[in-house]
């Protein structure tokens, strides 16, 4: 990736977590997108997986200090999902809207099994709930958003020529 | 998507397996460490998106709040405009109740209905009739004082001409007793001339000054003694050379009369020692101001020309010179070996009339506050007091 696909790329990833800071809180919903997870799988298939599992890390630490009981949670769960994003990056290398949407989907349910788990607040019938109710509503709520930022800011997401 | 080039797996795991550990071992400290590791987290770097998520909240909060606080708005705009009515409707029950205990009996308390037609301004249905002992040309008063007369009578209701009414007429005085004439409505045909009264027929000796309270004579049956019909707001020119006649503020405005009471005939005979004491208390009160502004506004203007005197003299004496205000004639007498005169101090009678007389226009001004001043006072003679 040249300098100008970085730039553009951190400009995207800049936007993406003002938008968890902003639009997430203004829409208030059971069931909301997460911004973060979106800025740190478009940035995972761009870097190595270890700086991805940085970048996971350091947006997990982030959301983690809104909500101290479960420090370290999101840090795992985030690491875990930069780390396979950026794995996993051929799989979902495709130029594919459906695809990319069940990428983002796909790497947010993944986080909340991992955060819902490792954070041990909810338990049982509650936990189910979670995992199996609201988290999948809110990645298909997050892939929706997702692809339509994808599509809005494609000038900004797409490779430039070499 | 773009791809990057994937290399050394050995250190990304190394780099992942870092991170996994730390993150374990972040959620495995402490709350006494936890709690100050996020506060200084939220207080350094994301302080700025701890600023945007708290700003997005309360915007959300005031976005799903706004209805409720539109109602409540709304609601409150709605007690306020009842509120304003109620007390100002409060304040003039209460008037009829005081009325009510003054008067003590032979009086009939009832509503005035108004109407909305063009002679409607004239006339009050009143809720009261014969059956509760109302008879025709039985008086209406207000706790302001006069309102009109009952010209028609039903068993459950009655018809009352007000003091508007082109037709009506009472006899009126100044409650010393000096002045007489008969009030009637003022016609104009202006926009608020249907809303004053003519004090007319006064005679020329008897002169009424602005502010003073009118009241009814008696004189005629109708109408006890004493009831308030206005207060004097000017003279007004008229072609009659033998007579008074002046311009009143009514005490009652025929608009805000709803609340009334209906003097029975038995108690007309009786008298009305007292009612109406305290407007003319009012009176003698405000007359007593007058005076001694007058009183008050002359002795500071001798004061005043004294000083000024005085000053004046110390200067030409220091000067060398006679006194000012002392001419040649008076010197060569002061030369002479007789005893000096007394001098007093020149009564400056221009300027303290000057004083008073602005004292009183702009009395006479505040009072004329509801129709615009006409010139129509004659002009005082010189050293007249008041």
């Amino acid at each position: 990736m040249n300098m100008g696909g970085a730039i553009r790329a951190l400009i995207s990833f800049l936007i993406f977590i003002v938008l968890h800071y902003t639009l997430r809180p203004l829409l208030g919903w059971r069931a909301p997108m997460d911004f973060l997870i979106l800025a740190l799988l478009l940035a995972s298939v761009r870097v190595r997986p270890s700086t991805a599992a940085l970048i996971g890390f350091a947006l997990g630490l982030i959301s983690d200090s809104l909500a101290p009981d479960a420090l370290g949670a999101g840090a795992l769960a985030m690491t875990a999902v930069g780390f396979g994003a950026s794995y996993l990056k051929a799989v979902f290398f495709a130029d594919n809207l459906v695809l990319n949407a069940f990428f983002f989907f796909l790497g947010k349910w993944v986080f909340d099994i991992l955060y819902f788990i490792g954070e041990q607040r909810v338990h049982g019938f509650e936990l189910l709930q979670q995992l199996l109710l609201w988290s999948p509503l809110s990645a298909a709520v997050t892939a929706a958003v997702g692809v339509l930022l994808l599509f809005i800011m494609r000038p900004l997401l797409e490779p430039s020529p070499t | 998507m773009a791809r990057a080039i994937r290399s050394n797996p050995r250190l990304d795991l190394i780099v992942v397996s870092t991170c996994i550990v730390l993150a374990l071992v972040a959620r495995a400290l402490p709350n006494t460490m936890r709690d100050p590791l996020a506060t200084g987290m939220r207080r350094t770097f994301l302080a700025p998106l701890v600023m945007l998520q708290e700003r997005s909240e309360r915007g959300r909060q005031s976005l799903l709040q706004a209805d409720a606080k539109q109602a409540r708005v709304d609601s409150l705009a709605l007690t306020s405009m009842n509120a304003g009515s109620l007390e100002s409707e409060n304040e003039r029950l209460r008037k009829v109740i005081g009325l009510g205990s003054r008067l003590r009996w032979g009086f009939i308390p009832t509503e005035a209905l108004h109407g909305r037609g063009v002679r409607d301004e004239t006339t009050v249905i009143l809720s009261a009739g014969s059956r509760a002992g109302v008879s025709r040309l039985s008086p209406v008063i207000a706790p302001e004082g006069l309102v009109g007369v009952v010209d028609q009578v039903d068993p459950t209701m009655s018809h009352a001409m007000l003091w508007t009414h082109p037709d009506f007429r009472v006899s009126a005085m100044s409650p010393d007793g000096t002045a007489f004439g008969i009030a009637q409505a003022h016609l104009t045909g202006s926009a608020t001339g249907g809303y004053l009264i003519e004090l007319r027929g006064v005679p020329f000796r008897a002169t009424l000054k602005p502010g003073a309270v009118i009241v009814s004579s008696g004189w005629g049956g109708v109408w006890p003694r004493g009831i308030p019909i206005g207060t004097v707001l000017e003279e007004m020119k008229t072609s009659e050379g033998w007579a008074r006649t002046y311009l009143l503020r009514p005490a009652v405005n025929p608009s805000d009369v709803y609340s009334v009471m209906i003097l029975r005939r038995d108690r007309l005979a009786k008298g009305f020692d007292g009612v109406w004491q305290n407007t003319a208390q009012v009176d003698q009160a405000t007359q007593r101001i007058l005076v001694s502004g007058d009183s008050a506004a002359r002795a500071a203007a001798l004061a005043e020309a004294a000083a000024r005197r005085a000053v004046l003299d110390s200067i030409a004496r220091a000067n060398g010179g006679a006194p000012l205000g002392v001419t040649d004639s008076a010197r060569a007498v002061e030369m002479a070996p007789k005893p000096a005169p007394i001098r007093r101090p020149p009564v400056d009678t221009a300027a303290a009339r000057l004083r008073r007389d602005s004292i009183a226009r702009e009395t006479i001004r505040r009072d004329s506050a509801v129709t615009p001043p006409t010139d129509t006072t004659p002009p005082r003679p010189p050293g007249a007091t008041r």
